[in-house]
């Protein structure tokens, strides 16, 4: 159970970028597995920048954050490039996004190579927590906590302040909040980055437990779609409800069907299509 | 003149004497100038590192034979395109074949591509030396009767030997057994012939669970608690990139590296990624047809690692191997066919005729051909240790096995031959 509210963490943070993204922009932004895998892979290079200059191990969490927080800036570059498919068929828009994912890719390789890169075990930095004959590392806990905690902070962000109150505008009327002095360009390119943020800060907290590939991307935005079916595109409440169902019947099906460990999370996405196919909680940005 | 269908057919045939000289012409031209050999590396995704590996074994193969004066006198021009999907690795072998008019291509990983790659060699009567792909469907051979392809040894080879170490070294040490493969004909075949040959040793074990994750999955959480409620002795596992060393670190997380006895066939194609930090000792840990560390290296192999070493910061893997001798091979099977014909640049048809059954020294050692055209060499399988220079594991003792040991005979069924030994 535990593993898959672990994966559930990760996959919220890429599909709530989806979402945020989408709910505003009304792009569908499949590159947003790309920012993840950028964030692993600078996430990699920064901790082992700041280890060798060193940087107490404990720190890691500190530096992982920071980097993906600083990756970040490649939003509005990407943003600028979108900006030419506003408003156009959303064909145009998993096109180009989708090639940017390929150009992502090769980034990748270009600066990073072929090899995965991880790094050693730092992992269990922050140590072991053993209860009742498991044996769970305080990372994973951490990685939960810290997507409970960003989903509450963009609840929070989006419901209570001045900048969510014009998000959310912006999301339900453009024209709108444009004839009312919102400088929507500006808004853009802030969700934007914001979204961008939430993939680049996913992909560096995972990779302690994992390694980072130029393709590790992909199948999250498989698995980040199948979030955005059952939750409903463009809600973040949504966002946070698939991605624990996803995760945890992942987890479920693993455990007892593994044949089922696809099939199950499909079904369910199926399910969702036939009885509410807007999702469970269809609403813009909320 | 009336052009009546004779004349016309008279002259047709004429027109295509005459282009055949031209063709001939052409060969004899071609025979004075580089040999084109077309290279078909995996250049993205989970398997591009393989793929790099392969095409530095090539390289180097090629820079030593070119300096050392070409093949009878002739450089060879390597001509480097991309294994991807199936259909699109065809349609470049067949622009090698065809518009680059390449003496051979060696190259290909996956089964799959292999499988796709094969009727189209023959078809188009190209050379083809294949590095790691085979042209098995399961574990069974397609194309028992190919000429112009040669493919790599059988995809189980490394799956059967760590079987028969597993009952070398935990008879009566373990009572279940769960598997994690990826969830491809490779890790379901290597999970039944591993099954298959722990009955057939009466380990006495009982398979508890099986978990299918996709190729390339990076998070393993999941199936790390789902083996921990299964409390096996023992996992067996086919995972060959960077799952080997994402599954492992999360196992050890957990405490499941402690107990529990691990057998990794083939993750030594990935060795530096499994970091002392995580990985146990006494794992059982396959390098397939390649170990960088020998105690006592061949000069050859000695002068390949440090000169890979010394050039990418990386210590080699077999697929280098496979790469370098589909080169090397060529070159001995042109030699030995221009010996036969009296020292003239031979056909393709004398070259594949040389092929089979040749030998030739690899990085590994002695590789052959079989008369069927799949490769034979030497295996490499031990125990992993932390007792080394670096920051990963090695094997100690290392244990070679040969083709002979671990591959079925040619026309045999798997299950047939495990069935026939005598245990």
């Amino acid at each position: 159970m535990l593993g898959g509210v672990f994966h559930a963490a990760t996959l919220f943070l890429v599909a709530a970028g989806l979402q945020l993204v989408f709910g505003v922009q009304k792009i569908v932004n499949l590159a947003c597995g790309s920012f993840y895998a950028l964030g692993a892979y600078f996430g990699v290079s920064m901790v082992t920048w700041a280890l060798g200059a060193g940087a107490p191990q404990l720190l890691l969490l500190a530096i992982l954050l920071a980097s993906g927080i600083l990756l970040a800036a490649i939003g509005p570059v990407v943003e600028r490039v979108l900006r030419t498919i506003y408003g156009r068929d959303e064909s145009f828009q998993m096109l180009l996004t989708f090639a940017l994912v390929l150009m992502f890719e090769d980034v990748i390789r270009f600066f990073w190579g072929t090899s995965p890169h991880q790094m050693g075990n730092l992992y269990l930095v922050y140590g072991q927590l053993k209860a009742g004959g498991l044996t769970i590392p305080v990372y994973n806990l951490i990685v939960i906590a810290a997507g409970g905690l960003i989903a509450a902070l963009m609840g929070g962000m989006l419901q209570r302040t001045r900048f969510g109150r014009i998000v959310r505008a912006t999301a339900e009327n453009p024209r709108m909040s444009a004839a009312l002095g919102v400088d929507i360009t500006r808004v853009y390119v802030r969700v934007f980055t914001l979204g961008t943020a939430l993939g680049t800060v996913g992909g560096a907290l995972v990779i302690p437990v994992t390694a980072a590939m130029s393709e590790m991307g992909i199948d999250l935005i498989v698995e980040a779609f199948a979030v955005v079916v059952i939750g409903g595109l463009g809600s973040m409440r949504g966002a946070f409800v698939g991605a624990l169902i996803v995760g945890v019947l992942r987890a479920v099906a693993i455990a007892t069907y593994p044949e089922m460990e696809m099939l199950a999370i499909y079904i369910i996405v199926i399910g969702v299509l036939v009885i509410r196919p807007a999702g469970l909680f269809a609403k813009a940005a909320t | 003149m009336t052009t009546t269908r004779r004349n016309f057919l008279k002259g047709l045939g004429g027109a295509a004497v005459a282009a055949g000289a031209h063709l001939d012409a052409a060969s004899a031209f071609a025979q004075s100038g580089p040999i084109k050999i077309g290279v078909l590396p995996i250049k993205a995704g989970i398997a591009a590192q393989t793929g790099e590996f392969g095409l530095r074994g090539v390289q180097w193969a090629t820079d030593r034979i070119n300096a050392s004066g070409g093949i009878l006198g002739r450089k060879i021009e390597l001509l480097v395109e991309e294994e991807s999907s199936p259909k699109d690795t065809v349609e470049r072998f067949r622009k090698l074949a065809l518009q680059n008019k390449v003496d051979a291509v060696s190259g290909g990983i996956s089964t799959g591509v292999g499988l796709a790659l094969g009727p189209v060699a023959e078809e188009l009567k190209t050379l083809w030396l294949s590095w790691d792909a085979t042209t098995q469907k399961g574990v069974e051979e397609s194309m028992p009767k190919a000429k112009y392809a040669f493919r790599s040894c059988d995809n189980e080879c490394e799956a059967v030997m760590a079987s028969i170490l597993t009952a070398r070294y935990f008879r009566g040490k373990i009572k279940t057994v769960a598997g994690i493969n990826p969830d491809y004909s490779y890790g379901r075949d290597n999970w039944a012939a591993f099954v298959a040959i722990m009955k057939k040793y009466n380990m006495g074990v009982t398979p508890v669970l099986d978990l299918w994750p996709k190729l390339g999955t990076t998070e393993f959480t999941s199936h790390v608690a789902a083996l921990q409620q299964a409390k096996p002795d023992l996992i067996f596992s086919s995972f060959w990139a960077a799952d080997a060393s994402i599954f492992l670190k999360q196992a050890h997380a957990v405490g499941m590296t402690a107990n529990t006895k691990f057998v990794f066939p083939v993750a030594g194609l990935v060795h530096e990624t499994l970091k002392k930090a995580f990985t146990p000792e006494g794992m059982i840990l396959g390098y397939n047809t390649m170990y960088f560390e020998m105690a006592n290296p061949s000069p050859l192999l000695r002068q390949f690692t440090k000169e890979h070493y010394e050039k990418f910061r990386e210590w080699p893997s077999y697929e280098s191997d496979h790469g370098y001798f589909t080169i090397v091979a060529y070159k001995a099977a042109v030699e030995k066919a221009a010996k036969a014909s009296g020292g003239k640049w031979p056909s393709t048809d004398q070259i594949i005729q040389a092929l089979e059954g040749i030998e030739a020294e690899s990085l590994s050692g002695m590789r052959r051909y079989r008369e069927d055209h799949i490769m034979e060499a030497n295996f490499y399988q031990g125990l992993t240790t932390h007792k080394n220079r670096y920051d990963f594991v090695t094997i100690d003792p290392v244990v070679m096995m040969t083709t002979k040991q671990v591959q079925k005979p040619s026309g045999v069924g798997l299950y047939d031959w495990i069935n026939s030994w005598k245990v």
